[in-house]
């Protein structure tokens, strides 16, 4: 009797876990099939959310007997899950990429698709090599761009005003002058968000961006060894920098998007004069101003010339964000690319996520003041590099943060951070 | 969770012995049939295995394997992506102990260890003291002294973050008291931030060696302390000779747990210092390290390496602990269960 009850639960347990089984098979099953697709974005609330809604919905429409099924996943969680789902081939269709040495690394596992060819010819051309190089491996083509965040130093023009600064200074020693006058005006000169890390390296990167030539940085992105005199350069002049203390109190401990009392939330408040960002930042700003709405007196000027450095002093430094199709993705992924690059729905993901189109036919929808000096100077930079811990890879790029960290700490020196990139080279 | 295993292999072991000296002493009993013994043994240990089998395929599967893997990866120069093919041998080992980084994240977790110890074990004796006394709102210290406990890591450290911040809350008060001298960089200042993160974690885990240590007072029979009363001991004296031995067993095993605990210290380090500023700080861990040069930077197989180093650290020590002070309190159950 009681053996009959322990087979009889034994049993129904193996059918339980049967069942449980089958629940698992029928979620990976989805990415072979050629009508439904995967897709992963980034954009989990707001504009954002709903204008990928809109989009796949109307590409379902124009392409009967094709889904697409949206899972927004938040930021900081994408590279992990992405990683996760990459290894247990059970990849999404559809997913977000930002190119450089990590896009390089899912290339060199044979994971994402090469879509060299199934770009049509208005979108190849309304992009431009800028954009479509941020996702070439080889020469080939892995990834769809949809917007290009380009890096300078946005800042308070009211601010700047109150403190007597009339022009937007254009090389270092101008903007040692804004600095002190800011602080004599009382106002801390400089946001930085240095528990993030990644805020305090980007000054880093654009020095390097000042101090390198074009050559010598797509030298390093090859080899990872920052031998060159101008890397050891970059790093004085961040030192030199650091030393007239312009960074706002406490900055090693400030975040810089959450939250009012991060860097951004400083600049929407008033609160610190300028901060060196990408082209995210005027939507950031805007959502932590007392109103939630744009920063009324935000403007841009780009990053500072540098005496004697290699870099030409136009060239600029930014992301490009876009999407790439997992290697096992049916036809319809490139088709769905190309789709969302057409003119009207760049311009509406240009309004969604109040950036900068990569598309340059959309590109005149633009109007935010600060969003269109940055326009102006990247369509007329000499040349334009991705992030520099997106170009080195993810190693290189975590060791350049905890260097920097600790130089603006007072714990490094200039040589430290060369030093930190070899050492990371030998962990990975 | 160790400590009810322990008892769990302690109860089936001594139980079969039971069953077998029962059965020698009445041999000559007639009703006790071999067969009806054999089948109940057989049905038992199926019902073992039933009962069992899942929890230790659990354990198995999400403890056991994800060790194993963790040392095989560890051998491998391996950025996550795809299986691993670039093998190393031990050179991820010799980096390891060669980094100046993880030397000192090992001295932070030596001294967070023993100060744990230190700073935590007599505050959470002389609280369990007091607390044990019959006064007024004694239920309502106890919670307020527990409740630390039970909030989550997240939390604290969220909450503590903000307040120790260079513009936060403590520096806000000592302005407004009329001591700016005492302002500090709570959190980046290298001499000071681990001595925050040491309120922080006493004041998060105080409470619990609290109600491990009250939970241990109430086990000390009432008779020791008349007794001593008669004697005419004073009350320091009663407490010196008879509490604190007695209370022991439970203090050795709180100060277990809290070694491991601080050994594997993680979470309100990520919180308060970020991704990248513990290092910095001087408040990283074995543990922060591991994130810092595994996942953040994408060295996957650098990383596993790292976690077995903390898993043997970890296991050294917890073995020598159980052998050379826990020892005394295992040996006294099992001579227990012998009688």
């Amino acid at each position: 009797m009681k053996l009959r009850k322990i087979l009889a639960i034994s049993a129904a347990m193996a059918v339980g876990a049967g069942a449980l089984g089958a629940c698992g098979g029928d979620d990976s099953g989805s990415g072979s099939d050629d009508s439904s697709m995967t897709f992963w974005h980034n954009s989990t609330t707001g504009e954002g959310k709903a204008y990928w809604e809109s989009t796949v919905a109307d590409f379902e429409a124009a392409n009967p007997g094709v889904t697409i099924s949206i899972q927004a996943i938040q930021n900081e969680d994408m590279d992990g899950k992405l990683q996760t789902a990459l290894n247990s081939g059970d990849a999404p269709d559809i997913f977000m990429a930002r190119g450089g040495g990590k896009l390089a690394d899912v290339v060199e596992a044979g994971q994402v698709k090469d879509i060299s060819d199934a770009i049509d010819d208005t979108t190849r051309a309304a992009l431009g090599d800028a954009a479509l190089n941020a996702f070439s491996v080889d020469g080939k083509i892995y990834g769809m761009p949809t917007a290009i965040l380009p890096g300078g130093v946005y800042y308070s023009q009211d601010l700047f005003d109150q403190a007597g600064i009339t022009a937007a200074p254009t090389t270092m020693d101008e903007l040692d002058t804004a600095v002190s006058a800011l602080k004599t005006a009382g106002i801390s000169p400089v946001a930085l968000g240095g528990k993030d890390a990644w805020p305090a390296a980007h000054w880093y990167y654009f020095f390097a961006l000042r101090e390198c030539s074009q050559q010598t940085i797509e030298d390093a992105a090859k080899s990872k060894s920052f031998d060159d005199p101008c890397w050891l350069a970059a790093g004085e002049d961040l030192q030199a920098f650091a030393d007239t203390e312009p960074f706002n109190d406490g900055f090693l401990t400030t975040t810089a998007q959450q939250g009012a009392g991060s860097s951004a939330g400083l600049i929407a408040n008033h609160l610190a004069g300028m901060e060196l960002m990408g082209a995210w930042n005027p939507g950031v700003i805007a959502s932590l101003t007392p109103d939630e709405k744009p920063l009324a007196d935000l403007a841009w000027f780009p990053f500072p010339a540098v005496d004697g450095g290699d870099g030409d002093p136009g060239a600029m430094m930014g992301g490009v964000d876009g999407f790439s199709c997992s290697v096992d993705a049916p036809d319809a992924c490139t088709d769905f690319l190309n789709f969302f690059m057409q003119k009207e729905y760049q311009e509406g993901y240009a309004n969604a996520f109040h950036t900068l189109p990569a598309s340059k036919d959309a590109q005149g929808v633009v109007s935010e003041p600060a969003l269109q000096s940055i326009l102006t100077a990247y369509n007329e930079a000499p040349y334009v590099t991705v992030w520099m811990d997106t170009l080195f890879g993810q190693n290189v790029g975590n060791a350049l943060n905890s260097g920097v960290v600790d130089l603006l700490a007072g714990k490094g020196d200039p040589a430290g951070i060369v030093q930190a990139v070899a050492d990371a080279a030998a962990k990975g | 969770m160790s400590e009810s295993s322990d008892k769990d292999v302690l109860t089936s072991r001594t139980s079969p012995g039971a069953i077998a000296t029962v059965g020698d002493e009445r041999p000559s009993s007639p009703t006790v049939r071999p067969a009806q013994r054999r089948r109940p043994d057989w049905r038992k240990r199926l019902e073992i295995l039933l009962l069992s089998g899942p929890a230790i395929f659990m354990f198995l599967a999400f403890v056991i394997f994800p060790v194993v893997m963790a040392a095989y990866y560890g051998f491998f120069r391996w950025k996550g992506y795809g299986a691993p093919t670039d093998f190393v041998g031990l050179d991820n080992y010799l980096i390891i102990f060669k980094d100046s980084a993880f030397h000192e994240a090992l001295m932070h977790n030596g001294f967070i260890l023993v100060m744990s110890l230190v700073l935590q074990g007599p505050a959470a004796v002389a609280l369990a003291l007091l607390l044990n006394q019959n006064m007024r709102g004694r239920s309502l210290v106890r919670v307020l002294i527990f409740v630390p406990y039970v909030i989550s890591e997240v939390i604290v450290g969220t909450g503590w973050s903000l307040m120790l911040q260079t513009n936060g809350a403590v520096n806000g008060m000592l302005v407004k008291m009329g001591l700016p001298g005492w302002t500090v960089d709570w959190l980046s200042d290298p001499k000071v931030a681990i001595w925050s993160l040491m309120v922080i974690i006493t004041w998060k885990y105080v409470g619990f060696a609290v109600i491990l240590f009250l939970a241990g007072l109430q086990s000390i029979p009432t008779e020791l302390f008349e007794a001593s009363a008669i004697d005419g001991a004073t009350y320091w004296k009663t407490q010196r000779y008879i509490t604190l031995p007695l209370l022991g067993p439970t203090i050795r095993i709180w100060a277990f747990l809290s070694i491991i605990g601080s050994l594997q210290l993680f979470d309100l380090v990520y919180i308060v210092w970020g991704q990248y500023v513990a290092s910095t700080a001087g408040t990283s861990t074995m543990a922060t390290y591991m994130v810092t040069n595994g996942r953040m930077a994408g060295n996957y197989g650098f990383g596993n390496a790292v976690a077995v180093v903390l898993f043997f650290i970890s296991l050294a020590i917890a073995l020598v602990y159980q052998r050379f002070v826990l020892r005394r309190d295992t040996e006294g159950a099992l001579t227990e269960g012998k009688k």
